[in-house]
This record gives structure tokens, sequence and C-alpha cells, in this order.
């Protein structure tokens, strides 16, 4: 019997996989990739390399000496704090106390500083308490510390906020309506973010991380990169980072478009020229785990689109590698086997600039 | 032959257009060689499949989806003014679909009752972060035939389960199916909560609905 190696499924389960599976999942993820992005799929070798490394025998494995690359944070503290499924450990610790355990303990090469509810809306009414903790944090700390939140559009329409809710126009069919709705909402979130980020930069921020851009489709891509280019401008000297939601861009409003590239339906290769056109220094592409296939097949295809978008990005590229992202399961807590194997695989064969 | 395959396509290739005129026209002149559940089948739905297809490879939009589901609605009509009494207005199903509590997730359970409406199912979206039994409550008053449920969080799945739960406690489950979606969920989940299907995106979601309930 041919020998079986232990690998998992999207889930996260476990299972046993030989050689010759493990080859055809990975030239089928690939090929899914190359399909959706129109991208190039794998060559022979990186095929090769991507088997090798799912078959390595330790339960870790790590990147060859000299490949090693930088490694930040997103979602601020909350990862030892958050108690809300959301990778969390629920370790009550202050925020001061979560930054530096991230640069003196776990070996953050940057840190951010992140409100609990994590979206630039609602820090606008505490902002000067934001304010207070990046100074405090600043005082002690040696690593590059940026103010991180999430664009959250959403935040913009009703219940939450002052517009309708373009989900509520489209089923009434005012597709114009909603798509106004849209692009008022899209407006705050750039002056909103905007005004956040003057008062953190003038706390000492050293920079911005905006996670999880375009959660709310294309109007949300569309304020952020409009939010990041009123920064840069204000500010030519601060760290800008840009990370996205998804994969894909989702078309909520299918119009809008940002240096002549409608911003629907794009994909990482796509996405990461315009993060570096508005001004960005680090672009976050991110490739959602499908969790009814299996790792090889998840890894290689996220693997075969952040290389792509690594060849077409201007700026680095730090991609996401968490819970559900990155060729990694969908898990409270990522199993470590998946999690070292996906990290090698991004740093050397995407040749990603930083995770 | 060739002549009703032209007339399907066109009717397919209309829907995909999003012109709502375009789509009119072209049941009108199909309508004559064609019988009406051939076009909705043949053409409309599998039109409609099509845009399920490409909204999903980021190729059309939520508007266009949302345009081309409303024109398909239209043709439909104009096709059940033709056919005898007692057909019309006959719904595939109904679906009660919804996000489950602790939820707040429902971009992707939206899409999904927007593709399903039109394929010809009677939903009833009951949003997002609903109680368990709320599910339930909405199935009895509407004499659903599936509840659909969305969970986003691996945190949240668990809702799913509960939801077949209380539809045994009831004496329920044998009369309405349970259709579950969304990311953290799969088949294996699926089977193991003992739900009837488990699609993975909205086009999925509609051939199995399809498939169980028809
Ligand atoms: C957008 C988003 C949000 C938005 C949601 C806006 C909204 N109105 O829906 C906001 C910002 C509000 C949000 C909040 C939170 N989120 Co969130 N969010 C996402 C994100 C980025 C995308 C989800 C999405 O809309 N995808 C696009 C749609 C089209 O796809 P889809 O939902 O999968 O739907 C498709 C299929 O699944 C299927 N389908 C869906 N439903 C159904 C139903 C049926 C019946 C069927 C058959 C099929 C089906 O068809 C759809 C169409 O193809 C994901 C990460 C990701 N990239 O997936 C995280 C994610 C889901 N969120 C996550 C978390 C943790 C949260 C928060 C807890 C964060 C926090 N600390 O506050 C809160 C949740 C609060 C709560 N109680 O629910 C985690 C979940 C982790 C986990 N434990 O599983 C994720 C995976 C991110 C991560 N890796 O950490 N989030």
């Amino acid at each position: 019997m041919a020998a079986e190696y232990a690998l998992r499924m999207g889930d996260g389960k476990r299972i046993y996989l030989t050689e010759e599976k493990i080859l055809s999942e990975i030239e089928a993820g690939s090929g899914n990739a190359a399909d959706l992005g129109e991208i190039p799929d794998l060559s022979v070798d990186e095929i090769d390399k991507l088997a090798q490394i799912l078959m390595m025998p330790g339960k870790a494995v790590s990147v060859e000496h000299g490949m090693e690359v930088p490694v930040t944070h997103d979602i601020g503290t909350i990862r030892l704090d958050g108690d809300q499924g959301n990778s969390g450990v629920g370790i009550p610790s202050s925020r001061l106390v979560g930054c530096m355990m991230h640069e003196r303990a776990f070996g953050a090469d940057t840190m951010e500083l992140g409100h609990i509810d994590y979206s630039f809306k609602p820090v606008k009414p505490v902002v000067a308490n934001e304010c207070q903790a990046m100074e405090v944090c600043q005082q002690n700390m040696i690593i590059p510390l940026f103010y991180g939140a999430m664009p959250n559009m959403g935040l913009y329409y009703t219940p939450d906020g002052p517009f309708e809710n373009p989900g509520d126009l489209m089923k009434m069919f005012k597709i114009d309506k909603a798509r106004e709705s849209m692009e008022h909402a899209a407006e705050h979130l750039t002056r909103d973010t905007v005004w956040v980020m003057q008062k953190l930069f003038a706390s000492g921020a050293d920079g911005v991380n905006f996670d999880t851009t375009a959660a709310a489709g294309d109007a949300d891509m569309y304020g952020t990169l409009c939010a990041v280019e009123i920064l840069r401008t204000q500010f030519p000297d601060m760290y800008i980072e840009m990370g996205m939601a998804g994969e894909m861009v989702l078309g909520m409003h299918g119009e809008l478009e940002y240096d002549g590239v409608r911003l629907a339906g794009l994909w990482p290769h796509e996405q990461a020229p315009l993060a570096a056109q508005a001004g960005a220094n680090v672009f976050g592409p991110v490739v959602n785990t499908n969790t009814s296939k299996t790792s090889p097949w998840n890894l290689a295809r996220a693997v075969t689109f952040i290389k792509a978008a690594v060849e077409a990005s201007s700026i680095p590229c730090h991609v996401n590698m968490g819970m559900g992202v990155g060729g990694i399961p969908m898990l409270e807590t990522p199993p470590v086997d998946a999690v070292t194997r996906a990290s090698k695989a991004m740093v050397e064969i995407a040749g990603v600039d930083g995770i | 032959m060739a002549d009703i395959e032209g007339l399907l396509h066109e009717v397919a290739d209309a829907v995909i257009s999003c012109k709502k005129e375009k789509v009119l026209e072209a049941v009108e002149k199909a309508k004559a060689e064609i019988p009406p559940e051939e076009i909705i089948e043949k053409g409309l739905s599998a039109g409609m499949n099509q845009v399920g297809v490409l909204f999903e490879r980021g190729k059309l939009f939520l508007p266009h989806v949302m345009i081309a589901a409303d024109a398909m609605t239209a043709g439909v009509k104009l096709l059940e003014e033709g056919m005898p009494a007692g057909t019309q207005e006959k719904k595939l199903g109904v679906i009660v679909n919804g996000t489950v509590e602790g939820d707040v997730h429902d971009i992707g359970k939206s899409i999904v009752s927007t593709m399903l409406q039109p394929a010809g199912f009677e939903v009833h979206d009951i949003g997002r972060d609903v109680p368990i039994r709320s599910f339930v409550e909405k199935a009895k008053e509407t004499d659903a035939d599936m509840i659909g449920t969305s969970a986003l969080m691996t945190t949240t799945l668990q809702g799913q389960r509960e939801v077949i739960e209380l539809l045994k406690e009831e004496g329920l489950r044998s009369r309405i199916k349970v259709m579950v979606g969304g990311a953290p969920a799969t088949q294996a989940w699926a089977d193991k909560i003992g739900a009837d299907c488990y699609a993975e995106n909205a086009s999925e979601a509609v051939a199995k609905a399809k498939e169980l309930l028809l």
C-alpha cells in the first residue's frame, strides 16, 4: 500500500492522503484559482515543491535559513483578550500589556493598537481615549505601532447608521437608490477614517492598518482607497497597510471605479496595483479556505492566487494567514501543522514579503 | 428542433443580459412554439443559473442578479397567463431562510434568497441573528416545505443543529426539509446533524432545493 500523509480538510478534520492524491488535489486547486483569476497555474516544479512541504514529516515546519519574512499582526490585541470566536484566547489583559506581549514575547515585527469594536466608525466618540492609549503604548514600545480597524461600511446603513440599507432597497428593486446609499456611505467612511487617523497620527501612531477592506463590497473598497489617497497626501511618511476581507471584491454596487478600474469582481492580483496607486505601503491579499476541500487543494489555490498578486504588486504583499484564509483550515485555533505548512509555502513558493 | 433550442437560448441569453424588455420579447416569441413549463425550466431558469455562476466568478454583480431575477419573474408571469387554471402561480415550494442566532453575517444568505425566488420558490427571508424558535414558527405559519439556515462562524454552526432538533421535538421533521449553508458548513457537517442537504453557493442551493422539493 502507498504511504499516506496526515493532512486536513478545510474544516480542520484529519485526513490521510497518498502522494498521488496530494498531487492531483494540488493540480485541481491551482487550476481552480487559474480559471477564476485568469492567471497562470503553478508550474510542475512549484507543484512538486508544495507536495514536498505538505509531506514533510515534522508536525511543524519552517522556512529555510535566510528566507525569514516580517510578521505583523492585525485585529489589535483581540487575539489575546477576544472571546468571540475570532481566534482570541480570552485572556483578560490591558491593551498595553497585549501590545508589549506581541512585541517582546511573540516576535511580532510590527503591532497595532485596536479598539474592541475594531471598526473606524465607533472609534469616533472615543478617539481621545484611543489617542491616549496610543501615546502610552508608544512610550513603552520599540517596534512600529500602527492603529488598526475595519472600514466596515455596513455600519453606515440602517439600522446601524444613517443611510437606507441597500440590501432592503435592492429587495424592492430600487437599484439606483441602493447605489446612492452605498456612495453616501463610502463618502462618510472616507471622511471618518481620515478624521480618526489625523488624531492618531498626531498622537504618535507609526501607521494605519485598514483591515478587512471591502467586507461590505466594492463601495467599501472605494471609500477605503479614497481614505488611503487622502492620508498619503496629508502624511507622506506614514505607513499605510491595506488588507482585504475576502479573495474577490463583492459587486454590491457594480459600477464604482478607482483610477479607471471597476472595483467589483477584482481578484487579488488586480487589487494590489490599486492599493499601491492609492498610496498604500503594504497590501494584504486574502484567499478564502473552502471547508469542503482538502488542505492541498486549498493551499495550492491560495498560493496560485497570492503568487500572481505578489508579481503584480509594486508594494510588499503581506498575505493574510489565519482561520479560514491563506489555505489554513477554519478553526478558532488553527492547527500548527497546517499553519506552518501554509506559511512556508506562501514564503517559498508565492514569494510573499511578509505575513 | 434546432429552432426550439434557438428560442430557448434566446430566452436564457436575455436573462443573462439582465434586460427585462429583452426577456419579455424572447418569452413572447418562444410562447407560440414551446410549452410554458419548458420555457421556464430550459430558458428562464437556465439563464438564471448562469447568472448565478457569473456572479460567483465576479463577472456579474448584485444589481445585475436583482435585475435578472426581476426580469425572470416578469417572464414567468407572462407565461402563466397562458397556463391552464390551477397551474398558475404554482410555486415549487415554500422556503424559510435565515441566519442563525448569534450570527449577523447575512450577505451570503441574502444572495441565496435572491436566487431561490426567481427559480420558482416562495421565499420568506427572516433575516439575521434569528432565534432558533423563529425558524420553526415561521415555517409553521407559512406551511413551509423547507428551512434554510446560514451560519458564517464555527461558533454559531451549532444553531443549525438546534433548528433540526426543535423540528423533531415539534414532530415536524418528516414534513420539512432542512438545507444548511455558510462558509464553515460542509457536507460532512450536514450529514452529522441530519440535514437533508448542504450547498456551497447560491446556484448550488437552487439546484439542491429543486432536487429535494420537486
Ligand atoms: C463581511 C464579514 C463580516 C461583516 C458582516 C456583514 C454582513 N451584513 O453580513 C461584519 C463586519 C459585520 C462581520 C462581523 C463579525 N465577524 Co465577520 N466576516 C465577514 C467576512 C469578511 C466575509 C463574509 C461574507 O459576507 N462573505 C461573502 C458571502 C457572499 O459569502 P458567504 O457568506 O460564504 O455565502 C455564500 C455561501 O456560504 C452560501 N451560503 C451562505 N448562506 C447560506 C445559506 C444556505 C441555506 C445555503 C444553502 C447556502 C448559503 O452561499 C453564499 C453565496 O455563494 C468573513 C471572512 C471571509 N472572508 O469569509 C468574516 C468572518 C465570517 N467573520 C468572523 C468574525 C469572528 C466576526 C465577528 C465575531 C468579529 C468581531 N469580533 O466582532 C463579527 C460577528 C458578530 C456576530 N455575532 O455575528 C470570522 C468567523 C470566525 C469563526 N469563528 O468561524 C470570519 C471567518 C473572519 C475570520 N477569519 O476571523 N463580519
